[in-house]
């Protein structure tokens, strides 16, 4: 690829980009002084569940009474499904003729 | 847009399912094409959006975890990865890391030390950013003057690069014991140089706060001398094993919003794949090229939050932020837009010879 197109994509999705915070926030919000960390929420160490169902109150539940079961759950999950997605993506990307195999390590 | 946001009754707050999604494909793109974790653009960009930091870091580091997975499988498949030299860097960065969050500690008993590390890190990115590009136009330079040469990496000879000269300068270090690394075509090199070289990766990192992925590519390449795809596979096994553990400190001490990171993950993995994918089209001055643009734009983030700490105005803030995604998205689309137009190429040329082949047989019938 051509340097004059990778800086003519770069310059094309930089525009689009400043769109993007302004699409799902609002213009206001992005630049008002609320933005950023001030408008984060406030860090909690116990999560309300009375309003909560089914995974969400189970989730929740374990993340109030066994924080070292909800770190193995989180890490097993986060395994879990990486792994599954990333078989799953490359069997789509060998159906798109994308399969890889060993390179030559060649500069 | 609200129709797709989703309440993360973690973090006690409403988030776009899309935006989860596409910070995660772009992190996971670049993860698996660099050989770096991604934190400096999500944390950011999960507090810009309305999320506390302590989750955006742990949040982070979980989705880090997941996507890393499955971009350092496809880098074993391609066989980019020196596991004997990930293990040593994994090893030796937690010690230079653990040094360098301790200076960390001592300097901020003695005042904000926050400038001064944000100052650090901007001078690494550019400087670290400006070399590679140095190092990229003299190769295409020579390669011009070269005619008879049709790959720059012909230019410096063996390895493509002008660092190659800090390669053999420090492996004429002969100091035992002496090491191999047949993987990355590395022969007896003192161990006390790699050594050397992981402690200050790591050093730097828990002295800047950060990953460490986007140090220790350059400095396999640079370096020690690795061919930049292996360099790129063998930092993700870093990656991977840092951000495990960060995913499982985080989630001890509650800072992990699982929802969050599992919807990030649908998107990361996916982006991961891609980017480990086209690695394999992308030849090592063309990646170095691309990873010292994105550093610089990088540092010009952090250069602009300097701006916020300096004047107040909440604007800078807002446009490091949209700098940032705005390198994130620009680097994943050139990445994909390569992977697309090379892997048509080859397609293209593999049918070319396949109906020249058989034009040939049946001349010869």
């Amino acid at each position: 690829m051509s340097t004059t197109r990778a800086l003519v994509i770069l310059l094309v999705s930089l525009s689009f980009t400043c769109v993007i915070p302004v699409v799902f926030t609002g213009y206001n919000e992005v630049c008002s002084s609320e933005a950023g960390s001030e408008q984060s929420t406030e860090f909690r160490n116990k999560v309300d569940t009375s309003k909560l169902s089914g995974i969400e109150y189970l989730i929740a539940d374990m993340y109030n009474n066994d924080r070292v079961l909800y770190a193995v759950v989180v890490t097993l999950v986060m395994a879990t499904l990486g792994t599954g997605m990333a078989f799953l993506t490359d069997l789509v990307l060998k159906a798109l003729g994308l399969e890889v195999s060993r390179i030559s390590h060649k500069e | 847009m609200h129709i797709f946001d989703i309440y993360l009754p973690v973090a006690g707050i409403e988030f776009s399912v899309v935006l989860l999604v596409a910070i995660g494909f772009c992190v996971g793109t670049l993860g698996g094409f660099f050989g770096v974790g991604g934190g400096w653009i999500v944390t950011p960009a999960l507090n810009i959006f309305g999320f506390h930091m302590a989750f955006a870091i742990g949040t982070d580091l979980s989705n880090i975890f997941g996507q890393s997975i499955g971009a350092v499988r496809k880098h074993q498949k391609m066989g980019n990865i020196d596991w004997k030299m990930g293990l040593i860097s994994i090893i030796t960065s937690v010690i230079g890391l653990e040094i360098g969050s301790d200076v960390i500690i001592s300097l901020e008993k003695a005042g904000d030390v926050g400038v001064i590390v944000r100052w650090c890190y901007m001078f690494m990115l550019t400087s670290l950013g400006c070399y590679m590009l140095y190092d990229y136009f003299v190769l295409r330079s020579q390669q011009l003057k070269n005619t008879d040469s049709s790959d720059p990496g012909a230019a410096d000879g063996k390895s493509g690069r002008r660092g190659a000269a800090n390669t053999r300068r420090l492996h004429r270090v002969k100091i035992p014991p002496l090491i191999s690394f047949p993987a990355s075509g590395i022969e007896d090199v003192s161990l006390w140089t790699i050594l050397l070289i992981f402690l200050l990766t790591g050093f730097l990192s828990g002295f800047m706060g950060v990953g460490g992925g986007f140090m220790i590519m350059p400095a396999l390449v640079y370096l020690i001398g690795l061919p930049t795809t292996v360099a790129i596979g063998t930092s993700l096994i870093t990656v991977l094993f840092s951000a495990a553990y960060g995913c499982f400190t985080y989630a001890v001490k509650g800072r992990v919003e699982i929802f969050a990171a599992l919807i990030m993950l649908i998107g990361a993995s996916i982006g991961a794949q891609i980017g480990a994918t086209a690695v394999r089209y992308i030849k090592g001055y063309g990646i170095r090229l691309l990873f010292a643009v994105m550093i610089i734009l990088a540092a010009l983030s952090v250069g602009t939050e300097q701006f916020y700490k300096i004047t107040g105005k909440h604007f800078f803030q807002s446009l490091a932020g949209i700098v940032l995604m705005g390198t994130a998205i620009s680097m994943s689309a050139i990445i994909m837009v390569k992977l697309v137009s090379e892997s048509t190429k080859e397609k293209r040329s593999r049918k070319a010879k396949i109906a020249q082949t058989s034009d040939n047989e049946s001349r010869h019938v």
